[in-house]
């Protein structure tokens, strides 16, 4: 299968991307996930404003098949979350880089930023769930 | 997905076809089957508006042969075959002595002294153990055809449509849950106007060998290829029971909602009669019913279901509805919370959302 990679984002074990400018982290999930998870119908998303850990669960996407949990990438803030999503949860599956971006965060730790996994590792993992 | 190939797990004769489709293959009842092509939900708009092909060879097929079919079958069945006559065919359930659910299934009556029957693919064994125990010193014969005949499925608003240039039979007489010998593109199958789809449609079966060459008339048709992910969206809104589910060995057919399965059958003993005629004028303390979900969510499997903080029972399918776009489920509830516009309480990962029991089917086109 081919999935798509964008080489400018960092990426999680979890099947999240993350796109870092200054101190916002907008995140997703990958083109892999989505292909994963089959048509997505509903998500779960929690409240601007909330605070949350990294590597906690903050929401859950729902397709019809099965049920996956959005992981937190980075510790800080909700600040916008992709109110589109809500009607049309399917641009998860058709646009996973772009229009399907889930929420943006407010973080402080650049130290965590360092832990997230490069394109190049990201594809590795890929590779290996593939076999 | 490239996953391992596990041994002792079958394929069907049309498995190099799903994989070229591009398929996403999974293992189901012990066969590797496609689960969705590309869209689970394209797919299943497909048959509600069009027409669709499914691999079901994974199913069983058996063939009954001798003088006491009928009477062997009466015995097995809670259905009641003085309903049938020859060239129809009868969905029915057999049961064990505590009315629980051993299989459903159809079959078919080709003569008084045979008949085909179709069962449920996870219960292809146990089915055909419990069946041949039965037999004693009657005069039956059951004959495995699970592995040398191909089945599929066409369903959908234009399958007649689409099926009557192919075959050399006229469909229009051929009415629900009657079948027929004929012949497709000049290859020998047995149709019967059957489906689990909600839609109007057919079941056919044929040897092996024409499994690619039949595949490809139909979907030449212009039908689409249908996996099993939609097979369950589509039966789930057109309210089937599906074994392990709705029905299972701890689940009746009362409970479950199929009282008109249950036939008095005057004169005539079958397994479990007394206790499904019992149910049937006395009730159940469970039963089936349909839900929604007044907040957003979906409802899946398993979830349990609350009333005022107690615990009334538990979600046995669902998902997502294509064609009503919005989530849908079946549940065994406690009886007396079981009314049509009663709110209850749905466990989700942790949390407890509004829904309500609504009448059912949530949709059917036949």
């Amino acid at each position: 299968m081919d999935y798509k990679f964008p080489d400018n984002l960092k990426y999680t074990s979890s099947h999240e991307w993350v796109k870092i400018e200054e101190d916002i982290a907008t995140v997703g999930i990958t083109d892999y996930a989505q292909h994963q998870l089959g048509d997505i119908v509903f998500i779960q998303l929690p409240d601007l404003g909330t605070s949350v850990e990294k590597e906690t669960s903050i929401g859950e996407i729902e397709s019809v098949k099965a049920v996956g949990d959005l992981i937190m990438p980075l510790s800080g803030e909700i600040i916008e979350i992709n109110e589109k999503l809500a009607d049309n949860p399917e641009l998860i599956n058709s646009s996973p880089f772009e229009e399907g971006w889930i929420l943006k965060v407010k973080f402080s730790n650049y130290d965590e930023v360092n832990s997230l996994l490069s394109v190049t590792k990201y594809k590795e993992l890929v590779q290996s769930e593939e076999k | 997905m490239k996953k391992q190939e596990v041994q002792g797990v079958k394929k069907t004769p049309l498995y190099d076809i799903h994989i070229k489709l591009g398929a996403r293959m999974v293992e189901f009842a012990g066969f590797y089957m496609p689960v969705q092509y590309e869209s689970i939900i394209k797919e299943h708009k497909t048959v509600r508006s069009n027409a669709g092909v499914f691999d079901i060879t994974h199913m069983g097929e058996f063939l009954f042969e001798g003088r006491d079919v009928i009477s062997f079958l009466q015995y097995i069945m809670i259905n009641d075959l003085n309903l049938l006559e020859p060239s129809k065919g009868q969905y029915s359930i057999m049961c064990y002595e505590n009315g629980t659910v051993v299989d459903d299934l159809v079959y078919y009556e080709e003569t008084p002294e045979r008949f085909r029957m179709i069962v449920n693919a996870s219960n292809r064994e146990k089915d055909l153990e419990w069946l041949n125990d039965h037999i004693g010193n009657q005069d039956v014969k059951i004959t495995n055809l699970s592995d040398e005949r191909c089945r599929l499925a066409f369903q959908g608003p234009n399958a007649d449509q689409l099926f009557r240039p192919l075959v050399d039979v006229d469909l229009s007489k051929i009415n629900r849950f009657y079948f027929a010998d004929c012949n497709l593109n000049k290859t020998p199958i047995f149709i019967a106007r059957t489906g689990y789809t909600g839609e109007k449609g057919f079941e056919i079966s044929f040897e092996n060998k024409y499994a690619e060459k039949i595949w490809n008339d139909l979907t030449n048709t212009g039908a689409s290829p249908i996996g099993l992910g939609a097979r369950d969206s589509l039966r789930l809104e057109a309210c089937y029971s599906l074994y392990g589910h709705e029905i299972s060995d701890s689940i009746t057919p009362i409970e479950a909602g199929l009282n008109w399965l249950a036939k008095p059958k005057e004169g005539i003993d079958y397994i479990g009669k007394e206790i499904l005629l019992n149910q049937k004028s006395k009730g159940t303390e469970r039963i089936i019913v349909g839900l929604n979900l007044i907040e957003r969510g979906i409802i899946r499997e398993n979830y349990k279901i609350f009333k005022d903080g107690q615990e009334i029972g538990y979600v046995t399918s669902g998902g997502y509805s294509p064609t009503l776009d919005k989530t849908i489920g079946l549940g065994l509830v406690q009886s007396q919370y079981s009314e049509v516009g009663t709110e209850l309480e749905i466990e989700i990962r942790g949390k407890l959302l509004k829904g309500i029991i609504v009448p059912i089917p949530f949709y059917r086109n036949v």
